[in-house]
């Protein structure tokens, strides 16, 4: 049944991929330069926008938000790097969005713990508290890096995230070209 | 766009294509190159006229698309954008618009066709006389067509094998067919089975569904290879039967058709004694040229093409183009939508394959004692994607953390919609005007939309809903996510606002789609809907724009206009 606030075009909105409004300001040649820029990039590489606290801070984020357990997380996803890349190219516009989320989080973490700065510095529960908190009190600045983070985690690899197809085969999908039947359980026949 | 790397016209079409100057005055210009634009350049050319098809998008080919979301949700070129062109919307007369993306089409060769679903349902008969057989709902401006369905079926059946459909004659709620579909249905899903199972507990008579899709091989292009990227995207085997692959080659083939991407109409010309006499546009850097015809035909889309109109009003048409009845830009209508959705025990996979491949129209007609009016059908799909299922969580489930990891592959797999597709009432106060103060970035006024949705859209958008939910639970559902209907308030249908009619005071076009006010001037898409169908537009569209190229080529021909 649905929930308070979830409308028809939010759904619709959702199932059509609209991956994130978020990300939906690039142009197209930004796009082809993310993905060369994706493929040449390394562990080693510089960072490109993100400063290294922004990094840390980030990548403690990201890893709560899909945790790595038996199976890989944002972190083996490089969901860090994709945010990288996308805010040095096709996601520029979105930098100031990032900034202000980040800035968000840091005051929700003074005010839950008074004296800390670092989210990436809490416990395991105190950082689970802050994001819950982050989540059911500001759903834009909690929606910039939870959008960012799916789609670092689940888009085409070429654009730097879902490392190796992790996002995919986490979600037990496969990108191939053609499909015979039976397509799922109840086409066996 | 600035960066878009088609420019202009691909290789292959470009050694063969016809081209014009600006100063020829060619027979006939269309705005468009959609569903409707892409049969009418084909179908005039072929019948020997000078054609120029202007888009508004550039021209891709089956090269450019590919299985990445992020392309599709990031400038594609695929579908309009709203940074560039905005919509404003309100709810009724006295508010203040408000910026909104209520109109999505295809702006691009080929239109929406290219990225759509590719449902191809026929209007059941009793669509085109409502106002006589069920009356006119009150508060709605629900009119007979002036065209029955007899007139259009010879047509429904030319688009199944001119552009190519696959389907399976015999659905006892079809109309009467001449002939059956060219090509078999495509293979049945795991959506398809569950439609089937929970239809027959109902007493329904689920069937396979009608899609332009090709499910073999069929004039020189490939059959559909299930890769799933469908819905949204364009296709890499161009078996979905969009006017890109199924018109436009050969359209310019005639070697009389010039597509022109990237020109984006500004006007339509007017002279003196009231005919038109070519059309503005802005070529890709944003000059203007005008293109010379004897005649113009509007196939921009239910948006578009009441925009032009409105913006081309002339000292001796102030209220607009072909406007003397002012119902140019009303009656707008996008159908209704009753959606529910479940989780089933096994996966259903709906990320591979086209999206739909069983139908139920046993709610063509609601039933008399739920006192709506309408009706629809229903198809079972997943639509969900990689992108998709990150995002969208089952209501009130965590949407991060190691319970939502854990979940994944049952969003991704395992859910299907219950998608109700029906009727949305024609209402002469839901219009499409110009934005008095919002312009697009060509400095050309935007679209206004003002709606309120009729009472009896959302009553049956909601019966829809609850059917829907019976029909998953009959089918086996482990758990129902939601229910819900109402509020289509936008979307890609866009329809009803250049009306056909016999009534030059109640229309703006005639059954041969030409304006009543303007001799030379013909508009040929979904504005020309007198209802909304039960949803699924495009086949009506596409049969529209076959019997009125039919219409105008024997006027042309025999001096008519």
């Amino acid at each position: 049944m649905p929930d308070a606030g979830f409308t028809r075009r939010d759904f619709m909105s959702a199932v059509a991929g609209a991956a994130a409004t978020t990300w939906a300001s690039a142009s197209w040649s930004d796009v082809h330069a993310a993905a060369a820029q994706a493929a040449a990039a390394s562990a080693q590489d510089k960072w490109q926008v993100l400063t290294p606290v922004q990094v840390r801070e980030l990548d403690a984020v990201t890893a709560q938000l899909v945790p790595t357990d038996d199976q890989p997380g944002a972190r083996e996803a490089h969901v860090v790097r994709f945010m990288d890349h996308s805010l040095a190219t096709f996601a520029k516009e979105e930098k100031p969005a990032f900034e202000a989320a980040l800035k968000k989080l840091a005051e929700l973490v003074a005010a839950h713990y008074p004296g800390q700065t670092s989210f990436a510095a809490l416990g395991d529960e105190e950082q689970v508290t802050v994001l819950k908190d982050w989540e059911g009190t500001d759903r834009r600045t909690f929606g910039t890096i939870h959008g960012a983070t799916i789609t670092g985690m689940f888009s085409n690899p070429e654009y730097g995230g879902n490392f190796g197809k992790v996002g995919w085969k986490l979600m037990g999908f496969k990108d191939q070209f053609s499909w015979v039947p039976p397509f799922g359980y109840y086409d066996r026949g | 766009m600035a960066d878009h790397p088609h420019h202009g016209v691909p290789q292959g079409a470009e050694s063969q294509m016809k081209t014009y100057r600006p100063s020829d005055e060619v027979d006939f210009v269309i705005v468009g190159s959609g569903a409707a634009g892409g049969v009418m350049a084909r179908e005039l050319s072929q019948a020997g006229f000078s054609v120029v098809v202007l888009e508004q998008g550039p021209w891709l080919t089956e090269n450019d698309f590919k299985h990445d979301e992020i392309w599709r949700d990031n400038k594609s070129g695929l579908t309009n954008d709203h940074e560039l062109q905005p919509n404003t919307f309100r709810e009724k007369e006295a508010d203040t618009a408000k910026s909104s993306g209520w109109a999505q089409y295809g702006r691009v060769v080929g239109g929406g066709s290219v990225h759509f679903t590719a449902n191809y349902w026929r209007f059941p008969e009793v669509e085109f006389a409502q106002a006589t057989r069920f009356g006119v709902p009150e508060g709605s401006s629900v009119a007979d067509w002036p065209i029955t369905y007899a007139d259009l079926e010879p047509y429904y059946t030319k688009v199944e094998w001119e552009c190519g459909v696959s389907g399976l004659a015999g659905n006892p709620f079809e109309p009467p067919r001449s002939k059956p579909f060219p090509l078999p249905p495509l293979p049945i899903k795991s959506e398809g089975v569950l439609l089937e199972r929970g239809a027959r507990k109902l007493g329904y008579h689920p069937w396979p569904a009608p899609m332009a899709i090709l499910s073999q091989p069929y004039r020189g292009r490939s059959g559909c290879l299930a890769c799933g990227f469908c819905y949204g995207f364009g296709c890499e085997a161009r078996a979905k039967s969009s006017t890109l692959v199924s018109m436009i080659p050969a359209a310019v083939a005639s070697g009389r058709c010039e597509i022109r991407p990237l020109s984006y109409v500004r006007k339509i010309e007017t002279a003196a004694n009231g005919r038109v006499t070519g059309v503005t546009y802005f070529t890709r850097d944003k000059k203007e040229v005008v293109q010379r015809a004897k005649a113009v035909v509007l196939s921009a889309n239910g948006m578009e093409s009441a925009k032009l109109l409105l913006i081309s009003a002339t000292t001796a048409q102030p209220q607009g183009l072909a406007n003397s009845s002012g119902q140019v830009g009303r009656n707008i209508m996008f159908n209704g939508a009753g959606i529910a959705a479940a989780l089933f025990e096994h996966e259903i996979n709906g990320w591979k394959g086209a999206v739909v491949s069983r139908v139920t129209w046993d709610q063509v007609e609601v039933p008399k004692d739920t006192g709506l009016y309408g009706g629809g059908g229903f198809d079972f799909r997943s639509m969900m994607t990689p992108l998709g299922a990150g995002f969208n969580t089952p209501p009130g489930a965590p949407r991060w953390g190691r319970e939502w990891k854990k979940n994944l592959p049952r969003i991704l797999s395992n859910s299907i919609m219950a998608f109700g597709h029906s009727t949305q009432l024609p209402v002469s106060a839901n219009r499409v005007d110009l934005d008095p103060t919002t312009k697009d970035a060509w400095g050309l006024p935007v679209p206004r939309l003002t709606f309120k949705e009729h009472a009896n859209d959302t009553k049956l958008q909601q019966w829809f809903a609850a059917r829907g939910t019976e029909l998953l639970q009959a089918a086996g559902a482990e758990q129902i996510l939601f229910s819900f209907g109402g509020d289509s308030s936008g979307g890609p249908h866009l329809l009803g606002t250049c009306r056909m009619g016999k009534d030059p005071k109640t229309s703006v076009v005639n059954a041969d789609h030409r304006a009543h006010d303007v001799p030379n001037l013909f508009i040929v898409d979904g504005s020309s809907f007198v209802t909304s169908g039960r949803g699924q537009p495009t086949m009506t569209i596409q049969a529209l724009a076959f019997r009125a190229a039919d219409r105008i080529t024997k006027l042309a021909k025999s001096g008519g206009i």
